[in-house]
C-alpha cells in the first residue's frame, strides 16, 4: 500500500490503490478474480433491485429532456410582439455588428416606409454562443433559445428567419423572455423616462 | 504668419487660417459639427468653442483668426460642460430611432452624444407636425434635422444651386426648397453627403443596408475627366447570392463635391458576358483598325498600343485625335505641352472667362470651382456660349451669346482683350459684327482682367472639335503664353487626356475594325449587347490622367466573371503580364500599388507657329440643335446606371421658329445617327438653339463626340402631342 501523506490544511481524503499486478501471472489472477468474484455479482444484482424497484434515474433521451435554465444559451430564436403578433426586429443591426464571431447576417428594406429585415441568419457552425446579440438587441428579439441540439453534416450550418421566429399561430405559446439579456426584474424603477411636451 | 499657442503647442497661422484650420493642421481635436472645410463657417453650432487666455468667455474657433501670440485651449471643465449642454439641446426632441435611421454608424449626432456623456433626454419641446419630405432622389426627415445649416451653405457655397433654405420658426424649423414646393435641382446630393445626421438620405439606398455593412472601395468616378475621387460602397447582392453589388457612393465631404452621376449613376457594372475569346483574339489579331474611346484606362491605352504594334493595326480614336492636335497646335504658340491651370486656379480665381462648354452639365466639377471661386473671392465670370444657361445665373455676371460656329472669331477677338498690347492683326470690327460680341462687352473683360489678380480661362470642347479648331487652340497659346490668364482646356471626355498623352493615334480607318467601347465590324464593350464583353470601368483597377493633369487610380468594386483587355492581349503578345495594371510601371515608372500624387507635367516646347488671321466666319441657319446631355447623364453607362427619358428641350421662341409644340414627336438626323425625340418646351432656356441629349444613344453617341456639337438639322414632326 503507497498511502501517501498530503500535505497542507485541505481535507483530501487518500483513496486505497491496490499495486498494480506486474508480473503476467498476478494480471491472470486479477481477471479470474474480479470477472468469477463475487464484485460482478454485487454489481449486477444492485441492478436488479433497483429494477425491481422501479426506481430509475437514467433521463429517457431524446424522450426526455433535462430542462435548463433561463439564462442559458442554445440556438437563438427570433420573438414577437406579444400583443400585435408583429415582429419585434427592426432591423437595426446591432447585433451583426457586435457579433464577436460574424455569424450574422441580415437583409433590410422599406416596405410601406418602414424599415423591415426580409431575412436574417446566424451560421451556427461559427456561433461561439456568447450572447451579445441577445443582450444588445434594444427591443428583445433576437434571444437564446434552448434548443441544443445542432449537429449539422457541415461546419457551416445555417438558422434562417424563419427558423428563429415564433410561427405567428404559436404566439400564444410565446413566453416574455427572462433569460440572457432580458431586461432585469426591477427595470421599471431603473428606467429613466423621455421627457414628453404634448 | 501669426504665431501663437494651442494647449501649449506652438503654431503658425497662414493668412486667413481661423484657429480650427491650424489645430486641424497640427492635429489637435476640436470638436465641430456645423463646420466643413469647402464652405464659409456657419457657426451654428457653438461646438468648436475654445478659451483663449486673457479673454473673456468662449470663443468660437472655426471662424475665428488668431492674433499674435495667443494662447488658446482646447479643452477644460467648462469647455467640456459647455458642450454637454449643446449636446443636450441638440437632442432635445430628437427621435430615438437610431435602429431604423440609415445614418446610424456614422452619424455625428451619435458620436457627439456618447462623445459627451449624454445620457438620457432631459428636456422635451411641444412637438411639431413636420412630415417627412419627399424629393425625389432626396428625402428629408424634419424631425431629424439639427439646423447646422450644412446643406444649404454646400449647396449654396459649393455646388450653386442655391435650391434649399433654412425655413425659420423655432421648433418647427425646416430646410426647404427655396422659392417652390417641389425641389429642382442639378441633384448632385451633396447636401445628403454633408447632412451629419439622417435628415437628409438618398430615397433609393433608404434601408437597404446598414452603414457598417458597407465595404468602402476607393475610386475615381469615370464619367467626366474630372475624375473625382469617390468610395463605392460594396456590399452581398443580397442574403443568399454573395457576389458584391454596390450599394452607394460616397465621398470625402471635406474635399471633393459629387454630381449626381457620380452619386447615383454607380450601377453599370458588366454582368454580360457575350462571345468567344478565340474569336475576339482572332478578330483582334486581323483587325486593321482598332478604334476605341476616351472611356479607357491608361493601361488599357497601352495594352492596345502594344497590340497595335504587335499586329500593324492602326489605333484610331477620333475625339481624343482631335484632342491631341488640339494640344499639339497650342503648344506651337504657347511653348508648353499641356494648358497651365488647374480647378484648384479656377477655384482661386478673381476672374473667370468660359468659352465653348456648357459648363455645368460638361464638368460638373468645373462649375463647383466656378461656384467656389464666386462665393470665396467674387470673382467676375463671363461666360461665352451661344446657348443661355439659367443653372449658372447665380454666379455668373456676364453672358455673352456668340453665334453659332464664329468660335475661331470669338477667340481671337478674346486673345486680343486678354493680352496687353497683343499685337494682333484683327479686323475687330468685322469680328464683332459676325460673332455677335459687342466691343463694350470685351472692354468690360479687360477692365475687370486689370484688377483681378488671378484670372483663369476654361475652354470646352466645342472648340476643340471646331473645324477650325487649330487655329483656335494657337490663339489659346498666345494667351497662355502672353497673358497672365491661366488656361484650362477640359478634356471632353473621362480619359481623353490620357488618350492624347499616351495613345499612338492615327487618322484613317481601314476594315476590319475592331471597336473596344465604340462600334467597330467587331464590337469589343462593357455594356450591352456586343460581341465580345469586357468589365466596365468600375470592374478594373488602373489609372485616368483627370482634367488637373494628375493620374488618378480607380479600383475593382465588383468582380466580373469573365476576359478583359489584358486576356485578350495576352493571347497576342510575346511577353504577357498577369494583371493589367502591370501596364502601370511602364506609363509611369512605379507600382501601381505605390502610384501617388504623379502628375504630367508640361514639357518645353520650341515656339514655332503663329496664328492665322481669322478669314470669313460661317453662319448657321435654320434649325439648330446642340449635343449637352442633362444633369445626370453622360453616357451609354449613365443612362444604365440612371434611368431617364431623352427629350429634346427648347426654348419657346424654338417651338415657334420651327412650328413645333410641347409633346410632339420629332425626328431628325445628325450624321447619319438619326433621332426621334419628344420636344419639350424648357422656359428656362432662351433663343433658337435645342438641346440634344446623346446619351441614349448607346456607343453609337461616341461617334457624336468627336464632331461640332452645334448641328443644323432637318425636323420633321412625326406626331403631334395631339393637343394642337
Ligand atoms: S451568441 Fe455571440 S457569436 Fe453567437 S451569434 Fe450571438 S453574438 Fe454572435
Ligand atoms: S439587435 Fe435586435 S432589433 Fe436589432 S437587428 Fe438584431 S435582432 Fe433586430
Ligand atoms: S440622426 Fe443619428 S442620432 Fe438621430 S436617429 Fe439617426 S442615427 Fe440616431
Ligand atoms: S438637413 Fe442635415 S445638413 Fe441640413 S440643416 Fe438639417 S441636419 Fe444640417
Ligand atoms: S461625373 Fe465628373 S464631376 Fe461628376 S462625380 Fe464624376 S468625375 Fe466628378
Ligand atoms: S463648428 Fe464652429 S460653430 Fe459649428
Amino acid at each position: 500500500m503507497n498511502k501517501e501523506v498530503i500535505k497542507g490544511s485541505q481535507n483530501y481524503i487518500p483513496v486505497e490503490i491496490e499495486d498494480y499486478p506486474t508480473t503476467g501471472w498476478q494480471k491472470f489472477k486479477q481477471v479470474v478474480r474480479r470477472s468469477l468474484g463475487k464484485e460482478l455479482f454485487v454489481g449486477l444484482w444492485v441492478v436488479l433491485r433497483e429494477m425491481l424497484k422501479f426506481n430509475i434515474h437514467t433521463v429517457q433521451y431524446p424522450e426526455e429532456v433535462l430542462p435548463l435554465p433561463s439564462r442559458y444559451r442554445a440556438v437563438h430564436k427570433l420573438l414577437r410582439l406579444l400583443e400585435s403578433g408583429n415582429e419585434r426586429c427592426i432591423g437595426c443591426g446591432l447585433c451583426e455588428k457586435i457579433c464577436i464571431a460574424d455569424c450574422i447576417r441580415m437583409e433590410t428594406k422599406e416596405e410601406n416606409g418602414r424599415k423591415v429585415v426580409s431575412e436574417y441568419s446566424i451560421n451556427l457552425g461559427r456561433c461561439i454562443f456568447c450572447g451579445y446579440c441577445a443582450e444588445v438587441c434594444p427591443e428583445l428579439a433576437i434571444v437564446h433559445g434552448s434548443r441544443y441540439e445542432n449537429a449539422s453534416e457541415q461546419r457551416a450550418h445555417f438558422v434562417l428567419k424563419d427558423d428563429m421566429l415564433t410561427p405567428i399561430d404559436f404566439l400564444k405559446e410565446q413566453k416574455e423572455f427572462d433569460g440572457f439579456g432580458a431586461v432585469s426584474p426591477n427595470a421599471d424603477k431603473l428606467i429613466k423616462k423621455t421627457p414628453l411636451a404634448y | 504668419m501669426t504665431k501663437f499657442y494651442i494647449d501649449g503647442k506652438e503654431v503658425t497661422a497662414h493668412k486667413g487660417e481661423t484657429i480650427l484650420e491650424v489645430a486641424r493642421r497640427e492635429g489637435i481635436y476640436i470638436p465641430t459639427m456645423c463646420y466643413i472645410s469647402k464652405v464659409s463657417p456657419i457657426a451654428s453650432c457653438r461646438l468648436c468653442v475654445v478659451e483663449v487666455k486673457g479673454v473673456d468667455g468662449f470663443v468660437l474657433s472655426c471662424q475665428t483668426p488668431p492674433t499674435e501670440g495667443i494662447e488658446v485651449f482646447t479643452n477644460s471643465p467648462e469647455l467640456f460642460q459647455h458642450r454637454q449642454n449643446i449636446m443636450k439641446l441638440y437632442n432635445v426632441n430628437h427621435p430615438l430611432e437610431c435602429g431604423v435611421c440609415d445614418k446610424s454608424g456614422e452619424c455625428e449626432l451619435q458620436n457627439k452624444t456618447l462623445e459627451f456623456g449624454v445620457q438620457s433626454q432631459e428636456f422635451s419641446a411641444k412637438e411639431q407636425y413636420r412630415p417627412i419630405r419627399n424629393w425625389g432622389k432626396i428625402q428629408y426627415d424634419p424631425s431629424l434635422c439639427i439646423m447646422c445649416e450644412r446643406c444649404v451653405s454646400t449647396c449654396n457655397e459649393a455646388i450653386g444651386d442655391d435650391a434649399i433654405e433654412l425655413k425659420f420658426g423655432g421648433y418647427s424649423s425646416e430646410i426647404v426648397p427655396k422659392g417652390s414646393d417641389v425641389l429642382e435641382c442639378s441633384e448632385c446630393g451633396e447636401c445628403i453627403a454633408v447632412c451629419p445626421v439622417g435628415a437628409l438620405i438618398s430615397t433609393d439606398f433608404k434601408y437597404s443596408s446598414n452603414a457598417w455593412e458597407l465595404q468602402q472601395i476607393p475610386a475615381t468616378c469615370s464619367h467626366c475627366s474630372a475624375g473625382c475621387n469617390l468610395f463605392y460602397e460594396v456590399k452581398q447582392e443580397s442574403h443568399f447570392d454573395n457576389t458584391p453589388r454596390i450599394y452607394r457612393v460616397k465621398n470625402d465631404i471635406e474635399h471633393v463635391s459629387l454630381c449626381g452621376a457620380g452619386r447615383f449613376g454607380f450601377d453599370f457594372a458588366n454582368s454580360d458576358t457575350f462571345g468567344d475569346f478565340e474569336t475576339a483574339v482572332s478578330k483582334l489579331r486581323e483587325a486593321k483598325t482598332i478604334l476605341f474611346s476616351s472611356h479607357i484606362t491608361n493601361e488599357e491605352i497601352e495594352i492596345l498600343n502594344q497590340i497595335a504594334k504587335t499586329t500593324g493595326a492602326k489605333l484610331v480614336n477620333p475625339e481624343a485625335r482631335k484632342f491631341q492636335q488640339f494640344l499639339k497646335a497650342f503648344a506651337t504658340t504657347s511653348g508648353e505641352t499641356l494648358y497651365n491651370g488647374t480647378l484648384e486656379d479656377i477655384e482661386n480665381s478673381n476672374q473667370i472667362i468660359v468659352i465653348g462648354t456648357k459648363i455645368a452639365t460638361d464638368n460638373p466639377a468645373v462649375r463647383y470651382a466656378i461656384t467656389r471661386a464666386y462665393k470665396k473671392h467674387r470673382a467676375y465670370i463671363s461666360y461665352l456660349h451661344p446657348v443661355f444657361d439659367s443653372t449658372l445665373q447665380n454666379t455668373i455676371k456676364q453672358f455673352i451669346n456668340y453665334e453659332v460656329g464664329t468660335e475661331e472669331g470669338v477667340i481671337a477677338l478674346l486673345a486680343d482683350t486678354l493680352i496687353t498690347n497683343s499685337n494682333l492683326d484683327l479686323d475687330i470690327g468685322y469680328l464683332s459684327g459676325e460673332t455677335n460680341i459687342g466691343e463694350e462687352e470685351l472692354e468690360t473683360i479687360s477692365k475687370i482682367g486689370k484688377r483681378a489678380k488671378n484670372r483663369t480661362l476654361i475652354v470646352g470642347s466645342d472648340l476643340i472639335t471646331h473645324e477650325k479648331s487649330e487655329n483656335i487652340a494657337k490663339y489659346i497659346g498666345l494667351i497662355q503664353k502672353n497673358s497672365n490668364v491661366k488656361v484650362v482646356i477640359v478634356p471632353p471626355d473621362t480619359n481623353s487626356l490620357g488618350v492624347a498623352l499616351f495613345g499612338n493615334l492615327a487618322d484613317e480607318v481601314q476594315a476590319p475594325t475592331v471597336g473596344y467601347n465604340i462600334e467597330g465590324d467587331y464590337t469589343i464593350a462593357s455594356i450591352g449587347k456586343c460581341d465580345f464583353s469586357v468589365p466596365a470601368l468600375n470592374q478594373q483597377e488602373g489609372t485616368f490622367v483627370n482634367i488637373d493633369k494628375k493620374v488618378v487610380k480607380t479600383n475593382v468594386a465588383v468582380p466580373y466573371r469573365g476576359k478583359n483587355l489584358n486576356d485578350l492581349a495576352n493571347a497576342i503578345l510575346d511577353n504577357p503580364k498577369r494583371w493589367t495594371i502591370d501596364y502601370t510601371s511602364e506609363l509611369f515608372g512605379v507600382e501601381f500599388d505605390e502610384l501617388q500624387d504623379v502628375e504630367i507635367v508640361s514639357k518645353m516646347y520650341r515656339v514655332s507657329g503663329d496664328v492665322d488671321e481669322v478669314e470669313e466666319l460661317p453662319s448657321f441657319d435654320g434649325a439648330v440643335v446642340y449635343n449637352s446631355n442633362p444633369f445626370l447623364q453622360f453616357n451609354p453607362w449613365t443612362a444604365k446606371a440612371i434611368e431617364e427619358k431623352p427629350y429634346l428641350l427648347g426654348a419657346k421662341q424654338f417651338a415657334i421658329a420651327n412650328k413645333l409644340s410641347d409633346g410632339d414627336m420629332v425626328r431628325f438626323e445628325i450624321d447619319g445617327e438619326i433621332f426621334i425625340r419628344e420636344f419639350k418646351i424648357d422656359n428656362s432656356l432662351k433663343g433658337v438653339i435645342a438641346l440634344n441629349p446623346i446619351f441614349d444613344k448607346g456607343l453609337r453617341s461616341y461617334k457624336l463626340l468627336s464632331k461640332y456639337r452645334f448641328q443644323r438639322v432637318q425636323i420633321e414632326k412625326v406626331k403631334s402631342n395631339g393637343r394642337s
